[in-house]
This record gives structure tokens, C-alpha cells and sequence, in this order.
């Protein structure tokens, strides 16, 4: 969030350079293709798992198509859509002992390279964390209706989505070990932003 | 998944991963499954991708087809993923508590890749049971199923074995053999009705 209120004045200041470049720092979503792609695998997994019913009969085509969705979601969040939209990435990396590292990256801003803007940055994190909590809800749901043919499919749904969640939400913590304070200064700095400086919105 | 190529620092957090590199990193690893030698750089950048295929193709051969739709085959396909899934973490576990040192991810994905030979031999056991069924047709899918489980157990021992102490090879080694077995089991007890 902090990277949009340098971007804001950037736009002021940095004002010459070509034509294509000014319109891509000023537009609103900068990586359209990246944007919808984040959310159609997500949101066409879910829409297929619920229906199922109504697509086909059959439990193996569903199931095979859900998680032929889940897995290039999964990919495309986790190598394209991370890196465009918010300059975040995570990987494991196995050294020549064989000790296995997790590694969290967060983009460094820097007055010559773009930084994420605000509609990205939102529709991103709501799309990370707004699904797995719907697949949870249909974890639960087939648990309870005892369709328990489906929970393989729900389980592998929940994992998937909770990964890419929980690395980027390491990546954007940092050296931040406190999760709360992160969420914290989080949730104040969009309340802020709204509150003080809702002309600039309208103005992008 | 792990990345040997990629290193910290930018420009990685802005570009994409190409997709090329992803898909030639898992057609390289079925390569190694095929002639398994001992190889340090396979171990290293592990992936679940190939597992996740053969999974999903050993599911789908393993379905039989029926006329009631409403029991088409579901709970068999599930029933696949289940054991293949739950019987790799299984025996990644057992081989952490008994002190290997390799980690859980590179532990699924070569138990993962080592199903080709069995998913192979799946695919030959439909194309004989097209034949006419009796003792040859039989014959000959024990002995392709026996073949190709030998060749996985080969496979992924030659990939796991290194990662254990020498007194405890057998005891790591015995559920791979567990686990294939499983499979190979419902590869030659399968009957299309």
C-alpha cells in the first residue's frame, strides 16, 4: 500500500519519458491479461465444483475439470500473477547439502520501476484470500451432506489455494514476524487512503 | 515448486516464470523415471506436476465403465487418488522418522514420478484385456505389471535409498514396496465389466 502512495506523487514528477510509458503508469490496471486470468481459473473452479450438477452427470469429467483448473490456477497465481500485479514471489530452493529453503521475495520500489497500483493490488488479494474460504465452506458442506466422494477434490482445492495464500502472505510480511501488527497497519492504511485522498481514485 | 534457476533478487519479482522451462523441467524428470541412474540435479528440483498427471491417468484407466450412471465409476476414481496420495505422504513420513534427510516435497514428487512404469503397464493391461479373456491373457498382464513394478521399486531406490543411513535402507525401502504393490494389485485385478 505504501508502494501506491509513492506512486501517487510519481505521476506528478516524473512526467516525461514516451507516450506508452506515461499511459501505462497512469492506467488503473497495468497487467489486464494477468488480472483476469488470476481470477478465471479461481472463480471457474469454484463455479464448475457447484454446477456439477447441471453441467454433466458425470463425477469423473467434473472432477478432473475442477482440478485441471485448480492446478493452472495454481501456476499461473503462483509464477505470472504474483510477480505482475503485486512484485511478490516465493519458491523452494534445495541446496548441495539437500537442506531444502523456502524463499520470500518482495519487489524493492525504486524511482524508475512501476510500482503496483492500488485496483491490482486490491483485486489480487481479495482473489487469494476470498476462494480458499469458499472451498473451506464446501469442505464442510460435503462433509456434512455426506457426498464424501467429493472431499479428495475439496481437500486438493483447499491446499492449493491455501499455499499460494499463505507464501504471499509470508512474502509480504518480510522481516514482519508479527502477523497481527502486518494486518494492523494493513487494514489503517486503506482506511486512510479512502478517507483522505478519495479525489485521486476518482482521478485515476 | 523448486526453482534451481532462480536466484534472490530482481528482476524475478516482476517478470513471470516462462512455462516453457516448467514443462521441459517435467518431461525431463519422466526421462530419468525411464533410465534411472543416480542423479543429484533430479532430487533437487522437484515438482508435483508429474505426479499430478499420472495420478489423474491412472484414475481414469482405473475407472470401470458402467451402465448406471448414477454409480459411474466415482468412488473407484477417488479411491485411486486417496491411496496414491495419502500412501506417498505415508511413506515420506515414515522416512523423515527414521532420520532421512530428504525433504518431505522431493519425497512425494520421486514416489510421484515412479508410478510411470506402473501407469504403463496399465495402459498395456487394457489394450490386452481387448482380447479375449483366459490363462494367456492373464499370463501376460502378470508378467508386464511384474516387470514394470520391479522397474519403479528400481526407480525410486535409486532415488531414495541415498537418503537414509545405511542400517535403516530396509526399513525405508519396505513400504515403497508396500505401496507399489498396492497398485500394481489394482492394475492386475482390474476388470472392465
Amino acid at each position: 500500500m505504501k508502494q501506491a502512495l509513492v506512486d501517487d506523487t510519481e505521476d506528478v514528477s516524473l512526467d516525461f519519458g514516451n507516450e506508452e510509458e506515461l499511459a501505462f503508469r497512469k492506467a488503473k490496471i497495468r497487467h489486464p491479461v494477468a488480472t483476469f486470468f488470476h481470477l478465471f481459473f479461481r472463480v471457474s473452479a469454484i463455479v464448475t465444483y457447484v454446477g456439477c450438477d447441471w453441467f454433466s452427470k458425470s463425477f469423473v469429467g467434473c472432477f478432473v475439470t475442477v482440478l485441471l483448473l485448480l492446478s493452472f490456477d495454481f501456476w499461473s497465481v503462483k509464477n505470472v500473477t504474483g510477480r505482475l500485479m503485486v512484485g511478490l514471489r516465493w519458491w523452494n530452493q534445495i541446496d548441495e547439502d539437500g537442506k531444502s529453503h523456502w524463499i520470500f521475495e518482495a519487489r524493492k520500489v525504486s524511482p524508475d520501476m512501476v510500482a503496483a497500483t492500488e485496483a491490482e493490488a486490491r483485486v489480487f488479494w481479495l482473489g487469494l484470500i476470498v476462494c480458499p474460504m469458499i472451498w473451506i465452506v464446501f469442505f464442510f458442506s460435503s462433509l456434512f451432506s455426506l457426498k464424501l466422494k467429493w472431499l479428495a477434490l475439496v481437500i486438493a482445492g483447499i491446499s492449493l489455494q491455501a499455499a499460494n495464500l499463505y507464501g504471499y502472505v509470508l512474502c509480504k510480511m518480510g522481516s514482519e514476524s508479527n502477523i497481527s501488527k502486518v494486518t494492523a497497519s494493513f487494514l489503517s492504511q486503506t482506511v486512510f487512503q479512502t478517507a483522505y485522498f478519495p479525489r485521486q481514485q476518482r482521478r485515476k | 515448486m523448486a526453482e534451481a534457476v532462480e536466484s534472490p533478487g530482481d528482476p524475478g519479482t516482476t517478470t513471470p516464470r516462462p512455462l516453457m522451462r516448467d514443462l521441459k523441467a517435467v518431461g525431463k524428470k519422466f526421462m530419468h523415471v525411464l533410465y534411472p541412474r543416480k542423479s543429484n540435479t533430479l532430487l533437487r528440483d522437484w515438482d508435483l506436476w508429474g505426479p499430478l498427471i499420472l495420478c489423474v491417468t491412472l484414475a481414469l484407466m482405473l475407472q470401470r465403465g458402467s451402465v448406471d450412471s448414477e454409480k459411474d465409476g466415482g468412488p473407484q476414481f477417488a479411491e485411486v487418488f486417496v491411496i496414491v496420495w495419502f500412501g506417498a505422504v505415508t511413506i515420506t513420513l515414515n522416512s523423515k522418522l527414521l532420520g532421512g534427510n530428504i525433504s518431505f516435497f522431493q519425497s512425494l514428487c520421486v514416489l510421484g514420478y515412479c508410478i510411470l512404469p506402473l501407469t504403463m503397464a496399465m495402459l498395456v493391461c487394457r489394450l490386452v484385456l481387448l482380447a479375449e479373456p483366459g490363462p494367456v491373457n492373464f499370463m501376460v498382464r502378470l508378467f508386464v505389471v511384474i516387470i514394470m513394478f520391479a522397474w519403479s521399486i528400481v526407480a525410486s531406490t535409486a532415488f531414495l535409498a541415498d537418503s537414509q543411513p545405511p542400517n535403516r535402507k530396509a526399513l525405508a525401502v519396505y513400504p515403497v514396496f508396500l505401496f507399489y504393490f498396492v497398485i500394481s494389485w489394482m492394475i492386475l485385478t482390474f476388470t472392465p465389466q
